[in-house]
Order: structure tokens, then C-alpha cells, then sequence
């Protein structure tokens, strides 16, 4: 019984030695202890009426951060899908028609939602600088009674 | 018999989950293709589901995505081989206990959020259906705790 014990914990402790001598060594190593949230600062958010008047001119671009599915029921007209958590692969869709310049509104669904704000992060990442997050979006769009477009193209 | 069917089992599941999540790979469906996105070890997508589940303290959360993956693979590959049966079954048996809470919070609590269970492969959603699965290898470990004793390694 304590030998069992005691190598369950060379187990536990030899895998964790592992995945931590492998993430020093790794190009993509991620710091050990996780980042802080980051608070959003309010300029970043962009208020309902500010978006549907860039929407309107069409001088903005709107990115869809939510899941496929959700963008083909139904998402703002001219918006293009780039969900969130499949962004390489919806990436090189959209990529040739941003600058980093670009005035870019990202959105998805739900105060608590938070893949607007990852794509934002990435983008940013990305050196986009004219990035802003339209809270709540799709719920607050329809309840103004705005256009809506359904299926999977833009 | 039986136990060297679900030892296999078992050990390959983690040995799968393992590797998936220290090396992610993307999978496309038509024209089915799968390629490694980084041949180098890459804990920052499994960090990303972690996140996900929203498990405080928040700041462990890349600590258990460097070190998880790897647990899983060491000890689902010693089971396979069949050394240390016994120790590594124990320690399966702890981490699936640890996934069905961690799953269980997230489907209680309505998180629609990916499983990350084999880093994003699969791109599945956390539900009943993961959480099923789990349950049945957690079953399976149990069984092998219980049947699957190692004589040559209790010397009378």
C-alpha cells in the first residue's frame, strides 16, 4: 500500500516536473502563474447608438466572436464570422480586408460574455489598434429593433 | 482479460488526452486533415479552456495546464505498458475525480464553454455527454483498482 502511494506520487510529481521542464524549454512557454484579468477600460466599449451609426455609414467592421451556429441563426448585417475560439481558422477570411488602422467593432452575445473581448486581445496582439467591444451585442441589437441578417454568409 | 482490455483502453485515452493537449493540433473536416500546430510543447490553448471553466484560484490555472497534460500521459502510458499498474491507476482515478467536478460545475453552473478534454480537437462543448464519458472511465479505473491487483509485487 505505501509503495503504491509512494509511487503515485512520483507519478503526480514526475509528470508536473515534466510539464514544467517542457514549458521552460518551449518557444511557446506561458508564464506559471496566469495573468491577472485585464479590466477593460470604458473607452473600449462602444455604446449601442455609436455602433449602429458606424454600422450605418458603413465605415466600420463588425466581427462576429461568436460560435459559427450563433453567427448562421442570425448576426448584424455585413458583420463577418470570426469566432473566437476557432480564430486561425476563420483568420485568413478576413485578414486581407482589415488594416491595422481599421475601425473594428467586436461583438457576441451576453453581459457575461467573454469572447468578444479574447478576439479583441488577439487582435490586438495582431497590432490592430482601433479595436472596440459592443457589450451585449446581439440581445441589445435585436431589442433596438436594428437590421438583422441570417445564414452563413455576411 | 478483461483487465488488460481496459487497462489498454484507459492508458490510450490518456496517453491521447495527454498529447493532444501539450501538442495541439488542428483538424479540419473536408478533406479531412489533421496537422500539428506547433512541434513545440504549447500549454497556452489547454491554459485557454481551463480559463474557461472559471475554477478559482484563478491564478493556479496555467500551473494545472503545464503540469496536467503531462501527468496524464505519464501515467496513462505507464498503464498501458502495464508498469506500476496499480500506482498509475490510483493516479487516473484522482484526476478523474478532479474532471467529473471540475465538468460536473461547469454543465451545473450552464458554461457554454469547449470540453478541452482532448485539447480542441474535437471542438466539443462540456455537457452530459463528456461528462457520461468521464463517468464510464472513471467506472473502468475503479474496476482495475479493485480487480486488477499486481501479486508479484506483494511478496508474502
Amino acid at each position: 500500500m505505501r509503495q503504491i502511494v509512494q509511487r503515485a506520487l512520483i507519478i503526480l510529481i514526475g509528470g508536473a516536473a515534466l510539464g514544467l521542464a517542457a514549458n521552460l524549454v518551449s518557444p511557446r512557454r506561458i508564464p506559471l502563474i496566469t495573468p491577472p484579468k485585464q479590466a477593460i477600460p470604458e473607452t473600449e466599449f462602444i455604446p449601442l447608438s455609436e455602433a449602429y451609426a458606424l454600422w450605418s455609414g458603413g465605415a466600420g467592421f463588425f466581427l462576429d466572436a461568436r460560435a459559427p451556429a450563433d453567427y448562421k441563426a442570425g448576426h448584424i448585417p455585413n458583420a463577418f464570422s470570426l469566432p473566437a475560439e476557432e480564430f486561425d481558422a476563420y483568420y485568413p477570411q478576413v485578414e486581407s480586408m482589415l488594416n491595422t488602422d481599421s475601425a473594428i467593432v467586436c461583438y457576441c452575445n451576453g453581459v457575461e460574455c467573454d469572447l468578444s473581448r479574447h478576439l479583441a486581445e488577439v487582435l490586438k496582439q495582431r497590432g490592430f489598434t482601433n479595436i472596440r467591444i459592443l457589450k451585449n451585442a446581439w440581445t441589445e441589437w435585436v431589442k433596438a429593433g436594428y437590421p438583422i441578417a441570417k445564414g452563413a454568409q455576411p | 482479460m478483461v483487465n488488460l482490455i481496459l487497462r489498454l483502453v484507459l492508458g490510450s485515452i490518456f496517453v491521447a488526452a495527454g498529447v493532444t493537449k501539450i501538442w495541439p493540433v488542428k483538424v479540419t473536416t473536408a478533406p479531412f486533415t489533421m496537422t500539428v500546430t506547433s512541434y513545440a510543447p504549447d500549454a497556452s490553448e489547454f491554459a485557454g479552456s481551463v480559463l474557461n471553466y472559471r475554477v478559482p484560484p484563478r491564478a493556479l490555472n496555467n500551473l494545472v495546464a503545464i503540469t496536467f497534460p503531462w501527468i496524464e500521459l505519464l501515467a496513462g502510458g505507464l498503464l498501458m505498458c502495464g508498469i506500476w499498474k496499480r500506482a498509475s491507476t490510483v493516479v487516473i482515478t484522482v484526476l478523474m475525480v478532479v474532471f467529473l467536478i471540475v465538468i460536473g460545475q461547469a454543465v451545473a453552473r450552464g458554461l457554454n464553454i469547449s470540453c478541452g478534454c482532448f485539447g480542441t480537437v474535437e471542438g466539443r462543448k462540456v455537457g452530459l455527454t463528456a461528462l457520461a464519458e468521464d463517468t464510464a472511465m472513471f467506472a473502468a479505473a475503479l474496476w482495475l483498482l479493485w480487480r486488477d491487483k499486481e501479486k508479484e509485487e506483494n511478496p508474502a
